[in-house]
């Protein structure tokens, strides 16, 4: 019997209480409904428009457990399908991506089109079929919902879903500034770094809102950035950390803050300004003029953004774009690219994958010292003598409904706000998280009694 | 007179090279490189092709010079990377060492490895594996590593890798 979802977040606003208890991460029951009613039961991010550019092209991911297929099909049109034969269910396109007109099931043969539909059954008409066989249909299971918006592709595998627009909501504000967003779109750099952790997949949807670790666990990477900056080290590689003033003790005044959105959505920001260590300097100009003057200071911002349950873009000198993959209570695989915007200058390239490697990559300097510390989290959440983990309590008396100056700039309308100083650190972002966690999981569970 | 490296030779150094992984003697491992050595690992590109241009595709890691590892050894010995400490127990394995040039001062050697590694903190043993392409100059009266190529067949990371664990 699972534990009731209902009862392991103890949020009361009024009483300025918001605990979790670490039943979340480690129950293998709400992992089960988690699975169903979050990353099967509504949208989640699959992929970039530009990973299918040309007609016929695909590739293939994943929408929780499932195995999806994405195809741009003869007229350009993209589709989202799970990636299972109708006959007896074999993975119907092997490779992560490729071109073709026709994919030929290698179980059986069955071929399919780009588009998805049937366009053979081998040996059909010696096969003596039932008319109520010859009748149906046999294409690829098409996904329920599908939609682009800015070049990212969402898709449900459910079908009572709100649209993808109000899914976004507020939140596609901040992906109309990802690497700036030029004209000819936005693309991943050739090389997925595909790592896993032993911990459960919110450690990580945590922790890319989590302003409060990186003086802790990025020590060691933060004294190498100073040592490189003044040249003691032959590397060239430099970070912006190195010039922003966000995690020194003297800045004064706001430096950074966060926004929750509608469907769980979170952006956490840090001030950074322009700096000719951002690989977007040489566009400055052209974002300002597609962007106006207080988009471009957002694009040059340090910002982290969380479409839930699944996507998150980290910005700073370089840019990532994640994709969680939850395999098991205990065990997470992220799926990890650098993202750019198509047609930057050959330099300007450069510098964003030499300030990526460092940070980024489990293979980095910064990535395992957070990865590690998850499954130290994980190890640790087996302690239940008191369940209840007190990490969502900083900025409870900070936050305000709605937006604030910042965001009225963009026209971004969130929920609620915090503007914070260098050592706010704010944690009430993720409430925001958890209150959609608990809404989808009460939801889903209420369906299942219904 | 132009140095010469045979085969024999040129598995002593690998070997070396891998001893002083092993044993954290990095100072040691850090002196085998020139001070412009390139070290490299890239990123697949997709199943079956690595990515080839460092600047324009990605890589795991990828320095143009030593220093990038020296700041690699700082950070694992700092005492302020929870991913570093306790450093996981390793052995290198490498094997089918071909001399593909050993002439002039210059030496190119072609080697698969195994690295096994325990990480005692998370009580988990696994492994990584794959090719070396090694570049050697003789540089001062000794080989020095110029250029290590590494081809990492098993890219899934489990967690962390680090410069002493490929
Ligand atoms: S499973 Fe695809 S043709 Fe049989
Ligand atoms: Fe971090």
């Amino acid at each position: 019997m699972t534990i009731d979802p209902a009862g392991l977040i103890d949020d009361r606003p009024d009483e300025g209480i918001f605990r979790v208890d670490r039943a979340i991460f480690s129950d293998p029951g709400i992992f089960d409904l988690e699975m169903r009613h979050i990353f099967e039961g509504g949208w989640v991010f699959l992929g970039l428009a530009s990973q299918a550019r040309a007609p016929h092209d695909f590739f293939t991911t994943q929408a929780g457990r499932v195995p999806i297929l994405i195809m741009r099909d003869g007229e350009g049109q993209l589709g989202a399908f799970v990636n299972s034969c109708p006959h007896k269910g074999a993975q119907v396109a092997q490779t992560r991506a490729g071109n073709a007109r026709i994919h030929v099931c290698p179980y059986h043969s069955w071929s399919f089109d780009s588009a998805g539909r049937n366009r053979g059954i081998k040996w059909q008409r010696a096969g003596c079929y039932a008319a109520a066989f010859e009748q149906s249909d046999h294409g690829l299971a098409r996904l329920p919902h599908f939609g682009e918006y800015r070049g990212f592709l969402f898709g449900s595998l459910a079908a009572d879903v709100p649209t993808l627009a109000a899914h976004l909501g507020g939140a596609a504000r901040f992906l109309d500034f990802v690497v700036g967003q030029p004209p000819a779109g936005v693309e991943l750099v050739p090389g997925a770094v595909t790592f896993t952790y032993d911990a459960n997949w919110k450690l990580q949807l945590e922790n890319c809102s989590d302003a409060y670790h990186f003086t802790s666990a990025h020590p060691s990477y933060i004294q190498i950035m100073e040592r490189r900056q003044k040249g003691d080290s032959a590397a060239a590689v430099r970070s912006i950390w190195d010039q922003s003033q966000a995690w020194s003790e003297d800045a004064e005044g706001v430096q950074g803050g966060s926004y929750s959105f509608e469907h769980g959505h979170v952006l956490n920001w840090g001030r950074i300004g322009l700096t000719g260590s951002h690989p977007l300097f040489e566009s400055a100009g052209d974002i300002a003029a597609r962007h106006g003057a207080a988009g471009r200071d957002w694009i040059f911002n340090m910002r982290n953004l969380t479409i839930f349950p699944n996507l998150q873009i980290a910005e700073n000198a370089s840019s990532q774009l994640r994709m969680i993959q939850p395999i098991a209570p205990g065990r997470t695989l992220m799926r990890t690219w650098c993202i750019a915007p198509s047609g930057e200058s050959g330099a300007a390239r450069r510098q964003r994958i030499r300030q990526y490697e460092d940070f980024f990559n489990p293979s980095g300097m910064a990535t395992p010292d957070d990865t590690v510390a998850y499954e130290s989290c994980q190890r640790g959440h087996a302690g239940r003598v008191d369940p209840w983990l007190q990490g969502y309590a900083r900025g409870m008396t900070a936050g305000r409904a709605g937006g604030n100056r910042l965001s009225d700039a963009i026209g971004a309308s969130p929920r609620r706000s915090v503007l914070a100083d260098s050592q706010l650190c704010d944690e009430t972002l993720y409430h925001n998280y958890y209150r959609e966690w608990a809404r989808r999981m009460a939801a889903g569970v209420g369906a299942e009694r219904a | 007179m132009t140095a010469a490296l045979s085969r024999s030779e040129a598995e002593d150094f690998l070997y070396l090279e891998a001893a002083l992984l092993d044993e954290g003697d990095w100072d040691a491992w850090l002196a085998l490189y020139t001070e412009d050595a390139i070290f490299r690992m890239p990123a697949w590109r997709d199943e079956e092709t690595l990515c080839s241009d460092p600047d324009t595709e990605l890589s795991l890691i990828h320095y143009d010079g030593r220093g990038g590892l020296e700041d690699r050894v700082f950070r694992a010995r700092s005492g302020q990377s929870v991913a570093s400490h306790p450093r996981p127990r390793c052995v290198h394995v490498i094997g089918n060492v071909r001399l593909i040039d050993g002439a002039d001062g210059i030496a190119e050697v072609a080697s698969t490895f195994t690295v096994f590694l325990h990480d005692m903190r998370a009580d988990r043993t696994h492994h990584f594996f794959g090719r070396y392409r090694h570049m050697l100059r003789h540089e001062a009266g000794t080989w020095r590593i110029a250029r290590k190529h590494i081809v990492l067949l098993n890219d899934t990371i489990p967690t962390v890798v680090d410069f002493y664990s490929i």
